[in-house]
């Protein structure tokens, strides 16, 4: 219980600090929506083609999107060493991790409900019925980003030219989720039998799990470092 | 509380900031610890409070070896003038967030404790638009609310006024008085002389001289006048 109360207050303090900010949640839309747009303009598809590629430019906004969240994920914490207070206090470590991957993911899906429909809308595609599986597809593999992101994120916090490390070590690690992800989103929106998307929902599941506990487990140590 | 420091060191790469230091600490006690720039004192506050990873040597805490764990289980505060706070949180927020985390009591008195520190009419502002000497009354608050066992002060005189000054000293004398272990790294010898039961100095990363207040504190000055720095405005 303790945990979770800790967790719920870190979460609580993310929020009301983004809502006085407003550093990530407002430049991740933006920059959602402008990389459709350019998507919009460069790529002159017709709708069939559009509804295919659906997966793969989706899930590219969303993890640029992502990687500007997490570039800011822990700022309140850099300024005037807040860090170091959460440290001491008598605090589970895994509740802090907790707390700031929930506060990423989060703030990404709150970034994929407009950022969808709005793909549907700009490329004309018409399989509104299958949006919310592809969202939930989406969310899935969501949990997995913000859990290893906030992992890197912790890891990276005082190394110098973070902003280039951070994506580069976690663009090779969500490989097997964006993979994941992209088939399950392409299954549902050919409208395949659930045997097709079902195992790419397991896996995601499978990487979600795992990523979270070895998180848990191991972010003890990436703040001691 | 009893804390025994064996053997410590610190070295960032080649340069060492702490070397070999032993030190017995107790409960009620009052300890400066001074010393020159690059001496090793903040090194040593976060050494004890568990931010920074001894290269060797040991701290035990109560006759178990230190770490984060029991760190936090004894409970250890720093006290640094405008660090550990969320400046985009009003200074209430503040406070009651860290009473959760802390696990304190809920109907704990945060105006009461805010208006002990000269507060009460900026409990709802952020603490972003406060100065320094403001901040570091917020953090005296704190740390009178969450009461921890070892409070670790990190110079604190530099942006306070008098009445800052008084409540700071007020409140370290009642940590010790409680039976609390209070350390404090300064520059300023006469407060730390007219405040603390004992003194070690620190040159170098070496501990150059430690001993508990007499009535005349002579050997205490003459170390000061020995250890610093040519020039230093220190007393003699």
């Amino acid at each position: 219980m303790a945990f979770l109360r800790q967790a719920a207050w870190l979460l609580w303090k993310d929020l009301l600090l983004e809502l006085r900010r407003r550093e990530s949640l407002i430049a991740m839309f933006f920059f959602g929506a402008l990389l459709l747009f350019i998507f919009n303009f460069a790529l002159d598809v017709e709708r069939a083609k559009a509804t295919e590629m659906a997966p793969g430019l989706l899930w590219l906004a969303v993890v640029f999107c992502g990687t500007l969240g997490l570039m800011q994920l822990f700022q309140p914490e850099r300024e005037n060493h807040c860090l170091e207070a959460l440290l001491i206090a008598p605090v589970d470590r895994a509740a802090i991790f907790v707390a700031k991957a929930c506060f990423n993911l989060l703030l990404m899906a709150l970034v994929e409900i407009v950022v969808f429909p709005l793909y549907w809308v700009l490329f004309s595609v018409t399989a509104w019925d299958r949006l919310p599986l592809v969202f939930l597809y989406g969310l899935l593999g969501t949990v997995g980003f913000s859990v290893l992101g906030t992992l890197f994120s912790a890891l990276t916090l005082s190394a110098r030219g973070r902003e280039i490390l951070l994506p580069l070590l976690i663009l090779p690690l969500i490989i097997p989720i964006v993979l994941a992800t992209i088939r399950g989103m392409d299954a549902i929106l050919r409208n395949a039998e659930l045997a097709e998307s079902l195992p790419w929902l397991n896996m995601l599941i499978a990487f979600d799990v795992i990523f979270l506990t070895a998180g848990i487990l191991v972010f003890d140590w990436v703040v001691e470092t | 509380m009893h804390l025994q420091i064996r053997r410590l060191s610190k070295a960032y790469g080649t340069a060492w900031a702490l070397r070999d230091i032993d030190l017995q600490l107790g409960s009620g006690e009052c300890i400066a610890l001074l010393g020159p720039n690059g001496a090793g004192k903040t090194t040593l506050i976060k050494t004890l409070a568990g931010l920074v990873r001894p290269t060797s040597g040991e701290i035990l805490l109560d006759g178990v070896k230190h770490s984060g764990e029991t760190a936090r289980r004894i409970g250890i505060g720093i006290l640094a003038p405008g660090d550990h706070l969320y400046d985009q949180l009003t200074a209430e927020e503040n406070l009651k967030l860290f009473l959760a985390l802390y696990g304190g009591d809920k109907r704990a008195p945060i105006g009461d404790a805010l208006a002990s520190a000269g507060l009460a009419d900026w409990a709802h502002e952020y603490v972003g638009a406060f100065s320094s000497g403001m901040k570091c009354r917020l953090s005296i608050a704190k740390w009178r609310l969450l009461d921890p066992r070892l409070l670790l002060v990190d110079e604190p005189y530099g942006v306070l006024d008098g009445a800052g000054v008084k409540l700071l000293e007020s409140y370290l004398s009642d940590v010790c008085r409680s039976g609390g272990l209070v350390v404090i790294a300064t520059h300023d010898v006469g407060r730390a002389a007219a405040l603390c039961s004992r003194a070690v100095i620190l040159k170098r990363g070496r501990v150059v001289f430690d001993e508990a207040k007499h009535a005349s504190w002579d050997s205490f000055f003459c170390a000061v006048g020995e250890f610093a720095p040519r020039g230093e405005a220190w007393p003699s």
